[in-house]
């Protein structure tokens, strides 16, 4: 069996059907942190997780899909979001491959990363769609008052980002972490295409 | 089992459009109100816009999906009300507060287009059912594969719900808390949500082995269990709709 490579668009079975679990992932996510009346959305756990266990072009998928199908069952705003999951599916994938899920302080600085990079991505769409909001109160306030002390249109609308972005991706990351390293092994394999063992 | 999807069952002019042509007219309808941002002609392509939801027979229900979306609508109504950064004449004071014309007028717009996109999406999802959209998608050329995921998320996601509540009152029977203050209920987050994924993607490998059996992967061309593809006035409404994006841009760019 030839080795793949994370790029590779030859995709298993396993890998195909994780892409709906995950969706069914992030939208519990969503669900629990509603029920539970935590501060956060949590809302793309599924698909950290289909990115960790399948690679960077799975994670992407799943994030469209979600985003898609989120927007075909309860709110269409989702639709405009569709390429800021694709990036976080990219992100986590490439650098979960690369190592950074080795350890805790390792998953915390790829929160980071991926936080800064939802935002740098979602900033733009925020200000073409919605004159640089995102609807999260507390973002929303600081945007208010950076406005207000007349500071660029940009700059403000990227602070309003990233305090709604960036905790709530370190939180996700971290917890598809935990998820991750509690998965037993005979599972993980089945999806990893890079693996000799096991493949359906 | 519970329905998932935002489809409402009837019989209209709209609901026998093919699916493309209404996913076509949703990426033009919102492209025109950016293409030309005056209000007078945003307003007339959201009222076009709601016609097409009377003529569906429901219209009635995007309300609570427009409802989905107050909370931003109303966030920017506040801020750039306030503190749009041309401020300059003032329009009303609402006690110490000032309301600026600018600021208000760039409001109004932004809402318009978010209603416009809203209901646009509503156009589709309403009067479309999710299999006919994906039937749709695979005869243009679209993988099966892809179209196999998107429609068995709506499947998945309510058997996965069923299994939520299990979990959830299995876990509060071993006393589990999921009130009183943050630190408890982030320490429930993981009991709840951690049988649920090991369930779920224990289920994944069941249901690839089922495919798998039913050759998913077989090579060839793939049929379809249902060939209906007989929409009417498909071709002739996809020309006026392109026509009308070209006399957007011709008129934006000559005025």
């Amino acid at each position: 069996m030839k080795k793949n490579s994370m790029w590779s668009l030859h995709f298993t079975t396993a890998a195909l059907v994780l892409i709906p679990a995950a969706i069914g992932i992030n939208y519990l996510g969503k669900l629990f942190a509603g029920l539970l009346k935590l501060p956060l959305w949590l809302d793309s756990i599924g698909t950290v997780l289909a990115s960790m266990l399948a690679g960077p072009i799975i994670g992407a998928i799943a994030g469209i899909v979600n985003n898609i199908i989120y927007g075909f069952t309860a709110d269409p705003i989702s639709f405009v979001y569709a390429i800021t999951s694709a990036v976080i599916g990219l992100v986590v994938g490439i650098m979960a491959y690369k190592g950074w899920i080795a350890n805790v302080g390792k998953a915390l600085v790829l929160g980071l990363v991926v936080g800064l990079i939802a935002a740098t991505v979602s900033t733009p769409l925020n200000i073409m769609f919605w004159g640089g909001q995102t609807g999260n109160v507390w973002g929303d306030a600081l945007f208010a008052t950076m406005m207000a002390q007349d500071m660029p249109l940009w700059f403000a609308s990227f602070a309003d980002s990233i305090v709604v972005d960036v905790p709530d991706k370190m939180a996700t990351v971290l917890i598809s972490f935990l998820l991750f390293k509690g998965l037993p092994k005979n599972l993980t394999h089945m999806y990893d295409n890079r693996s000799e063992i096991e493949r359906l | 089992m519970k329905n998932m999807t935002l489809y409402v069952d009837k019989d209209s002019f709209i609901h026998n459009i093919d699916p493309l042509t209404k996913l076509l007219f949703v990426f033009l309808s919102i492209a025109l109100t950016y293409i030309l941002p005056t209000h007078l002609f945003v307003i007339c392509v959201l009222a076009f816009t709601l016609l097409l939801l009377f003529t569906g027979k429901v219209f009635t229900y995007i309300l609570p999906v427009i409802g989905v979306s107050l909370l931003l609508i109303i966030s920017i109504i506040i801020v750039q009300g306030f503190f749009h950064p041309d401020r300059a004449t003032l329009l009303f004071e609402i006690g110490p507060l000032p309301i600026y014309k600018e600021g208000f007028a760039f409001a109004l717009l932004l809402t318009l287009r978010i209603i416009n996109m809203v209901c646009a999406f509503g156009v589709l999802i309403l009067t479309t059912k999710p299999d006919d959209l994906v039937d749709s998608l695979i005869n243009k050329g679209m993988s099966p594969k892809i179209g196999y995921v998107f429609l068995s998320v709506l499947q998945i996601i309510p058997q996965m719900l069923a299994m939520t509540s299990k979990i959830t009152d299995a876990q509060r029977a071993r006393g589990m808390e999921t009130e009183g203050n943050l630190l408890t209920r982030i320490k429930s987050f993981i009991p709840l949500l951690a049988p649920v994924v090991l369930n779920s993607l224990n289920d994944t490998r069941e249901r690839s082995i089922a495919l798998e059996i039913r050759g998913f992967n077989a090579k060839g061309t793939k049929t379809f269990l249902n060939e209906s593809f007989h929409y009417k006035y498909g071709l002739i409404l996809k020309i006026i709709l392109i026509i009308a994006l070209i006399a957007a841009i011709v008129w934006r760019v000559v005025l």
